[in-house]
């Protein structure tokens, strides 16, 4: 028998009375643990704000980004996070919930973020997730898109791309596809 | 009926019981009481796969009685080129029942119970009565779970609440078996950063400029079918699925005059499906139940506590010591008991928290699995938890749960049991 | 190249499903390798005395478990013992009703449950017998043996196998430690030894062929273009273009050692644009990686030279397998071009998709220019060494040439014996120098076949088996068989780590451990497995393993 389960036999049988109460409770899990502490870390400026729509599930959330500059400042940007029981060895999922007119988010809202996929480690928090978000926002990289149409935009014509995003946060058209209003 | 004498048939396995060796310990006693050590111990095998099928009959054949099985999958065609207690006839049936049937049919004497679900189905009442889990998964997150559940029961006053964790895993010709004293030793989220992540390509090259067969395979599974079949939840396991994202991979290739999108290769890419051989999983499955047997029996010592085994080229072993972690989130901290009077506010808890010995938590956020008791930031959570400040603990918590607290002060977290006095 | 891109689906055939988790590592090729085998376990050799039943040959049996669900062609257990009660408490493949009757026959009808495409014959005769019959032998590709086994059995049926040129496993597993060997003909090459991708690399940046060197026209002038095409030029390119500009500046030469090769990472990195959002270049990035590992002039590994200068490699007959045929056409394709033919694999990189594509085909093209080159020197010393057998198929050829860097030529040995070799007995001296190697377990092994012998010639009853006596002449007998060179003289030390081993081996009396001799039967069926189908590289030539402490050594005795 191993013997650290042989060290304290005789006090054991004394012991077992007692601590039986609560065992099945479930306990707080890694993922969660680490979400609770990502969360209190997170520097959110004046243009990202967070709703929890069951604040007791911190695994899943929106974020809000409202770029204040660039071009695609006063729109209201939605991304839903999804955390799971893997995280951090997974990264969180992220998916743009609008239709927007971005060339690193294509037209189902999948985001081209590096540190969402191939660079993403363990020692990432949210934080540097969300600040890449908001970056992408700022300047969005025309050199390798996920929405073609507006990258080839943007590299063509910035002014024309410009334009476009205006257009398309009212919720216009572009290139025969309709946006979502997202002034709001 | 054949009268089976007992002696007889476990004369190879007795013999190392009841007989010391020259590396046994020395405090050991060899003799009966060993052998009705190890035939009391109920064992937990979790995974009835390629390493479950090869644990359950070692562990059957190295005097175990009471063996219980978890696994929640079915049989499938691609598994038996390994997990050898299934037939062709054994197709779709649950794999924990028809390998805990065979092997008990084989093995007279041995009783297997096995349930077919998942893990967390099962509690603590339902772990504690194990002495042993060996586990032969392919997740990470569930060996993350069990690993995890069984940090969490130690309970220093009771020692038979310290399961010994012995995992074992297998990719190709390699694999490796460690064994994890919880609490004790370095556990499995210690050693997280051992599984390579899965290497990913960047989205951007799959959506827009492809150069391998691959990205046009994760094309059609990631972006066409969201695009073009997004009402079908995708499921890897129909053929009719796998059969289109095959064609739309091949037709993308097509497009781009990019060689290599094969069938096989596109049941890899989407089920990510990692090459598997009957021996190197018999291998590293008799590693773990070997390991079982020592534990059980003290026969001979235990491996500390890493056993890593490549066979491409030869035979090569690597055995070291993994360090625990100080700051492991798992086993770093463990949940102290903490007496509370049930009627004191959350806020009033979180002021005696400022003056525990441990750690003076000034500025905590904390939850149960359940609930977010309170949460510092972001703001809007804050404003969402603020209410329960006010509240009373038994409003929030029942008698006995544990809680988890972070502060920006440490980088460590904090789990407490929380008893009302 | 792309040839056919079919339009209905074409599903993988059951066969495939079943076997596809190990297709992933072999292919076809070697599945069809080891379906074509018939291996040939000899799991026993007769009782030790009256009471032992002898070996339980639970190790044999557990190796074929693993080759019988792969989808070995066929197998043949010869074993005369009948199933006793301690056989059920260590083997799986055997249950209550087997009591009494031949275990050849037991196990191999339980084995064959495994899978019903293997065929399985079981012999109930002792193997001496067998091997009588002049066709006994040859219908197998491999002989598997269990031990401890008798000495003369184990002499006359190695040498045996080794006339015909069929590998030998011998495997002993007893208590908590076990070993093998594997014996192989003098000569065993191997072509597919699987190495890892990253060392395949050959990309042949310093010295680049004529159509190589062409495409570094499209990107001559790097300062026009545009953010978007600059930052996908391909790395490859990429350090082409800025070797050309180091060369300007020193005499035509390229980098040649790690201060150059620093200095000229540092130009690389210069030439990176970093005023976008990105601040920097992947492409550029890539090539800065990979200036220490790929700028390396082309040199043949010594163990290939080796290859190219043995005698099998340059004297060759109508007789010369296929394998010495193709690696002297590679040979000479070496003398005239100084280096093996292009393997033409390329790995991914950072690049516009048709761009990737097109240095893709350059690659690829300039491999099958090297091995059109190949293929007529093969066909020509065929023709001068006419007639032979068949013609060697384009497709050999072909995966000789890709993997030309890596081929692999085993020098096999004899099972080893301690009757005073001098290489075996210099490598064994040459372990117990560390205090902590297993091959003391190796000569517990040796004496406890001698024991074995000596109970089956009945120079002594079976209680030798746990016989202090018994065992300490063993250890010095062994002792003394490995310093008949003066030079070599085993320590009192060295001598009580031995002894400390047998008394281990001493535990169980011969007796198998089931989860030691499943593991063993692992071991031992992967390097079946490689063997049979001459992929990866196998065991070279002797293993043991310690279920103490759950390591393994190798050594070659």
């Amino acid at each position: 028998m191993l013997k650290i389960w042989s060290m304290k036999q005789q006090q054991q049988q004394a012991e077992n009375a007692e601590g039986a109460a609560g065992k099945k409770k479930k306990k707080v899990t890694a993922a969660q643990l680490r979400v609770q502490r990502d969360l209190q870390e997170l520097t959110l400026g004046s243009t990202m704000k967070m709703t929890f729509p069951n604040p007791d599930d911190i695994l899943n959330f929106v974020l809000v980004i409202s770029p204040d500059e660039g071009m695609y400042k006063g729109g209201h940007f939605h991304f839903s996070f999804s955390v799971n029981q893997n995280f951090p060895h997974d990264p969180p999922k992220v998916k743009c919930t609008q239709k927007i007119y971005h060339p690193n988010i294509d037209l189902e809202g999948n985001v081209c973020l590096n540190i969402l996929r191939e660079d993403w480690k363990p020692v990432l928090n949210l934080n540097a997730v969300i600040v890449g978000l908001q970056f992408l926002f700022l300047e969005p990289n025309a050199s390798d898109p996920l929405n073609k149409d507006a990258a080839e935009d943007l590299r063509g014509n910035r002014e024309g791309f410009k334009r476009n995003v205006r257009g398309a946060m009212q919720g216009g058209m572009v290139r025969g596809v309709k946006f979502d209003d997202v002034l709001r | 009926m054949v009268a089976i004498d007992q002696k007889l048939r476990w004369k190879h396995l007795y013999n190392v019981l009841t007989r010391s060796g020259p590396f046994s310990d020395e405090d050991w006693v060899p003799g009966p009481e060993t052998i009705s050590t190890l035939e009391s111990s109920k064992i937990l095998v979790i995974g009835a796969g390629g390493l479950g099928c090869e644990i359950l009959k070692n562990l059957a054949l190295s005097g175990f009685k009471d063996i219980h099985v978890i696994d929640m999958d079915t049989i499938d065609i691609s598994n038996l080129n390994r997990q050898f207690l299934f037939r062709q006839s054994d197709i779709g049936k649950p794999k924990a029942e028809v390998a805990a049937a065979f092997v008990e049919k084989r093995v007279k004497g041995v009783k297997i119970t096995p349930y077919v679900g998942k893990i967390q189905d099962k509690d603590e009442d339902y772990y504690m009565q194990f002495k042993i889990v060996v586990c032969g998964l392919d997740s990470i997150e569930a060996r993350r779970w069990i690993n995890s559940t069984l940090v969490g029961m130690v309970d220093f006053e009771n020692p038979e609440s310290l399961k010994p964790i012995i995992d074992g895993g297998t990719e190709g010709f390699k694999g490796q078996a460690r064994v994890i004293l919880p609490t004790l030793s370095s556990c499995i989220e210690c050693q997280l950063d051992m599984h390579a992540p899965r290497p990913a390509v960047p989205l951007c090259t799959i959506a827009t400029i492809p150069r391998q067969p691959q990205h046009c395979i994760e094309w059609a599974h990631q972006i066409a079918w969201q695009e073009q079949r997004k009402d079908d939840t995708f499921d890897s396991d129909d053929l009719e699925h796998i059969g289109w994202i095959y064609n739309a991979a091949l037709e993308r290739a097509r497009q781009f005059q990019i060689p290599g999108v094969t069938f096989q290769m596109t049941q890899g890419v989407v089920k990510n499906i990692i090459p598997a051989i009957a021996s190197t999983n018999a291998v590293i499955a008799a590693a773990t139940t070997s390991e079982a047997l020592k534990i059980a029996t003290s026969c001979n010592p235990y491996l500390e506590n890493y056993m890593m085994y490549a066979g491409e080229e030869g035979v090569y072993t690597y055995t070291f010591e993994a360090e625990k972690k100080p700051d492991c989130p798992v086993c770093g901290n463990l949940a102290r008991a903490m007496t509370v009077d049930p009627n004191m506010t959350l806020e009033a808890f979180i002021e005696a928290l400022g003056e525990r010995p441990e750690a003076q938590l000034k500025k905590p956020s904390m939850r149960t699995e359940e609930k977010t008791l309170y949460q510092r930031f972001p703001p809007q959570l804050e404003e969402q938890t603020r209410p329960n400040l006010k509240l009373k603990l038994s409003d929030l918590i029942a008698d006995g749960q544990e809680i988890a607290v972070s502060d920006p002060a440490y980088t460590i977290d904090f789990r407490y049991r929380l008893d009302f006095s | 190249m792309t040839e056919a891109f079919p339009g209905a689906l074409v599903g993988p055939s059951s066969k495939e499903r079943k076997y596809d988790r190990q297709l992933r590592l072999w292919a076809a090729s070697g599945q069809q390798a080891l379906e074509e085998a018939r291996v040939l376990l000899v799991n026993s050799d007769g009782p030790w005395g009256k009471q032992s039943t002898g070996v339980s040959g639970v190790v044999g049996v557990e190796t074929l478990k693993n080759l019988v669900l792969p989808g070995i062609g066929g197998f043949t257990i010869v074993d005369p013992a009948m199933v006793t009660e301690p056989d059920l408490g260590v083997n799986f493949f055997l249950e209550e009703d087997s009591l009494g009757k031949s275990r050849a026959q037991e196990t191999c009808r339980l084995l064959k449950e495994l899978n019903p495409d293997v065929e399985g014959n079981s012999e109930s005769k002792p193997v001496t017998e067998l091997l009588q019959d002049p066709e006994f032998l040859p219908q197998f590709k491999l002989v598997l043996v269990s031990g401890p086994a008798n000495k003369s059995t184990l002499i006359t049926l190695s040498s045996a196998a080794k006339a015909l040129g069929i590998p030998v496993l011998y495997t002993r597993s007893v208590g908590f430690y076990s070993t093998f060997s594997l014996q192989l003909p003098a000569v065993f090459p191997i072509v597919e030894t699987h190495p890892d991708p990253e060392s395949t690399q050959d990309l042949r940046l310093l010295n680049p062929w004529p159509e190589l060197a062409a495409t570094l026209a499209s990107i001559s002038n790097l300062e026009t273009l545009d953010d978007h095409q600059h930052g996908h030029v391909p790395y490859i390119l990429l350090l082409l273009h800025y070797l050309e500009k180091w060369k300007e500046t020193h005499d035509g030469n390229v980098p040649s050692n790690y201060k150059e090769k620093t200095a000229f990472r540092d130009l690389v990195r210069s030439g990176a644009r970093t005023a976008n959002p990105e601040g920097g270049e992947e492409n550029y990035d890539e090539a800065v990686a990979a200036v220490l590992k790929s700028l390396n002039p082309f040199t043949l590994r010594s163990s290939i030279r080796e290859i190219f200068e043995m005698d099998e490699c340059n004297n060759l007959t109508s007789e010369t397998a296929d394998f010495w045929l193709i690696a002297s056409a590679i040979r000479e394709f070496y003398t005239k071009h100084n280096v093996l033919p292009l393997p033409g694999s390329l790995p991914d990189m950072k690049a516009q998709s048709a761009d990737y594509v097109s240095l893709q085909n350059i690659y690829k093209s300039k491999a099958r220019k090297d091995m059109a080159e190949v293929i007529e020197v093969v066909r020509r010393l065929e023709a001068e060494l006419s007639p032979r057998p068949a013609q060697i198929a384009d497709k050999d050829i072909e995966v000789f040439c890709k993997n030309a860097a890596h081929i692999k030529v085993i020098h096999g040995r004899d099972l080893p014996q301690l009757n005073g070799e001098k290489y075996t007995v210099k490598a064994i001296n040459n372990a117990l120098g560390d205090p902590e190697s297993l091959v003391s377990a190796f000569l517990g092994f040796d004496i406890l076949d001698s024991i074995i012998t000596d109970i089956q010639s009945g120079k002594q009853n079976e209680k030798a088996l746990d016989s202090a006596l018994a065992w300490e002449a063993g250890v010095d007998r062994v002792i003394q068989s490995l310093t008949l060179e003066a030079s070599a003289a085993i320590n009192e030390e060295t001598k009580q780590r031995i002894v400390q081993r047998t008394q281990e081996l001493r535990r169980t009396q011969g007796g198998e451990l089931h989860n030691v001799s499943a593991l063993t039967g692992g071991l031992v069926a992967q390097e079946a497995l490689k063997v049979i189908t001459r992929q990866y590289v196998p065991l070279d030539n002797t293993c043991v393993f310690d279920g103490i402490k759950s390591r393994s050594e190798m050594y070659r005795l």
